[in-house]
């Protein structure tokens, strides 16, 4: 093949349309703007494992679309979810990452949200239940009654995830939105409690479907050492990519030889509850996050987008709360050795996606990415791309392949 | 009656507060400059821990926090305080701050509602 001019370059490649997106729903400032408002405030969100506030007053903070969230544990052991934003003057109340509301701080008081601001506090459920010299100010007009803090849909589920929704009435319940991508593995993550015992995260220099995108296709296992040593073999080509219902995929399990690789050994001592050793699950969520279940470890990645070109992603590693030492030691040397510091498979992965991002910037000429590998949903077909940006345009009623056009089913329907 | 020494006079200054544990039970001693008082040591208020949040001055103890103050000597209210501080009895022999503790003094709080939210979003 030549290369090409101009025009041969932005011409619609030669596969049915449905099979490859155009590069700006990657770089585009306002369709990025619109995905916050129709998809990200719209759809079920992990925001972080019920083990990371595992104490009564527990906190963590985080946002999604921009809006900035305090998920607490009650002294009743509930798990809630508020808009962190002081029903006052709309100060964010809480500024730390994580931490407890038990002990109080300089600027706010033992078991409350304070606002700092003005001193304005909140309780575990959301009650404002104090407003400095209130009745001085306020008289009888406004009192705590009615200021208290905008609660948010929250739940714990699916291994003990913390999952929030900013729309308080979703199209679907969680467990219909997340269940069957589940299916494959709930009864091992959710046999027993599970604990974080790995996080770090990462902000990345590229769109946050890109990097869904290569969790989403195995193709690019052939920029992963690793795997080719572990699994390239016919069971690995036997799996398949499985799409669910709202966008969500999982690729179907197959025994890896970890002692193909040089200095691993079989981690078939070890496995999490009730599922057998050396197995490999993937749940790609829509629409943008991973469930990864190697066996021994279980790793998720959560992405927060930050900008067209931009992106936090959070990375865990869960074991089994109840674990022995040396149990613990082995989920994390496994978890560590492939996607943590020492393993080589998040580094390549970044390489990739950062790759992509630095192609992908709004000024840049928009061009065709091709998603249109057929090998009857097995594990190099890109049915996980197809099947993702058929749901994303119908929540942005946008064509992925002409982001200007309204969504239109694809020419070739996803299986 | 069950006095306990719980300080010598020169471990805490003049004008300040100062937290001590005595056998358990966690008691504020304050140094007034020519006497000393023994207070439970939180906040009435807000559950604060007065040796941090507390300010001595001129006889008037003032919890920084939300500016309960209360005379040092009685526990009586001043300012934006609404309930009083209560105290342990105390003396000094020598040197030595003893207190008398029958039992620990605490304040009642206001609890977290009881009330049930399962059905927030029904």
């Amino acid at each position: 093949m030549p290369a090409r001019n101009h025009k041969q370059w932005m011409a619609d490649p030669n596969l049915p349309q449905g099979e490859w997106v155009d590069s700006r729903i990657y770089s585009d400032p306002e369709i990025y703007e619109e995905e916050l408002e129709k998809i990200f405030k719209k759809t079920w969100i992990p925001v972080c494992h019920e083990s990371e506030l595992s104490e009564p007053y527990d906190f963590r903070t985080t946002t999604i679309a921009h809006e900035p969230i305090v998920i607490t544990r009650g002294p009743d052991n509930t798990v809630r979810a508020f808009l962190n934003v002081c029903p006052h003057r709309g100060m964010m109340i809480e500024r730390r990452p994580s931490g407890s509301f038990l002990e109080g701080q300089p600027s706010g008081n033992p078991k409350r949200m304070t606002c700092m601001f003005h001193a304005w506090q909140f309780d575990m459920k959301g009650n404002c239940v104090y407003i400095s010299r209130e009745k001085e100010g306020y008289q009888d007009r406004i009192c705590k009654e009615d200021t208290g803090l905008r609660r948010l849909r929250c739940e714990v589920a699916m291994g003990g995830f913390v999952w929030v929704c900013l729309d308080d009435k979703p199209e679907s319940s969680l467990e219909e939105w997340a269940g069957k991508p589940f299916e494959c593995i709930r009864e091992s993550i959710d046999a027993e409690p599970l604990e974080v015992f790995h996080y770090h995260k990462a902000i990345i220099n590229t769109n946050y479907k890109l990097w869904h995108d290569t969790n989403s296709e195995f193709y690019h296992d052939f920029m992963h050492y690793h795997n080719r040593v572990t699994g390239f073999n016919d069971e690995y080509f036997a799996r398949k990519n499985i799409g669910f219902e709202h966008g969500h995929v999982n690729v179907t399990s197959f025994e890896v030889n970890y002692d193909e690789y040089e200095g691993f050994e079989s981690r078939e001592e070890l496995s999490f509850p009730k599922f057998p050793p050396n197995q490999w699950f993937m749940i790609d969520l829509f629409p943008g996050m991973n469930f990864n279940l190697r066996g021994s470890a279980l790793r998720c990645d959560i992405m927060t987008p930050l900008g067209p070109n931009k992106v936090m992603i959070e990375f865990r590693g869960l074991g089994v709360k109840s674990d022995s030492a040396k149990d613990r030691q082995t989920r994390i040397d496994h978890h560590n050795s492939i996607w943590g510091p020492f393993g080589r498979n998040l580094h390549e992965d970044l390489i990739g996606v950062t790759g992509q991002g630095a192609t992908m910037k709004n000024s840049t000429e928009p061009r065709r990415i091709l998603h249109g590998r057929h090998e009857d949903n097995y594990i190099h077909d890109e049915i996980g791309l197809r099947h993702y940006y058929d749901e994303w345009g119908k929540w942005m009623n946008r064509l992925p392949s002409d982001p200007m056009q309204e969504y239109k089913a694809p020419a070739v329907a996803a299986e | 009656m069950s006095w306990k020494r719980v300080c010598s006079a020169n471990d805490v200054a003049a004008n300040s507060l100062k937290q001590f544990d005595v056998d358990g039970v966690p008691v504020l001693i304050a140094n007034l400059g020519d006497e000393f008082r023994a207070y439970p040591p939180l906040c009435p208020h807000m559950e604060e821990r007065l040796e941090e949040s507390g300010i001595c001055e001129g006889g008037l103890l003032t919890c920084s926090k939300h500016l309960w103050q209360w005379e040092m000597r009685t526990g009586e209210m001043r300012g934006e305080a609404e309930k009083p501080l209560l105290l342990y009895e105390l003396k000094q022999e020598n040197d030595d701050v003893l207190v008398n503790i029958e039992k620990e003094l605490e304040y009642e709080y206001e609890e977290d509602s009881e009330e049930d939210d399962d059905g927030f979003w029904d």
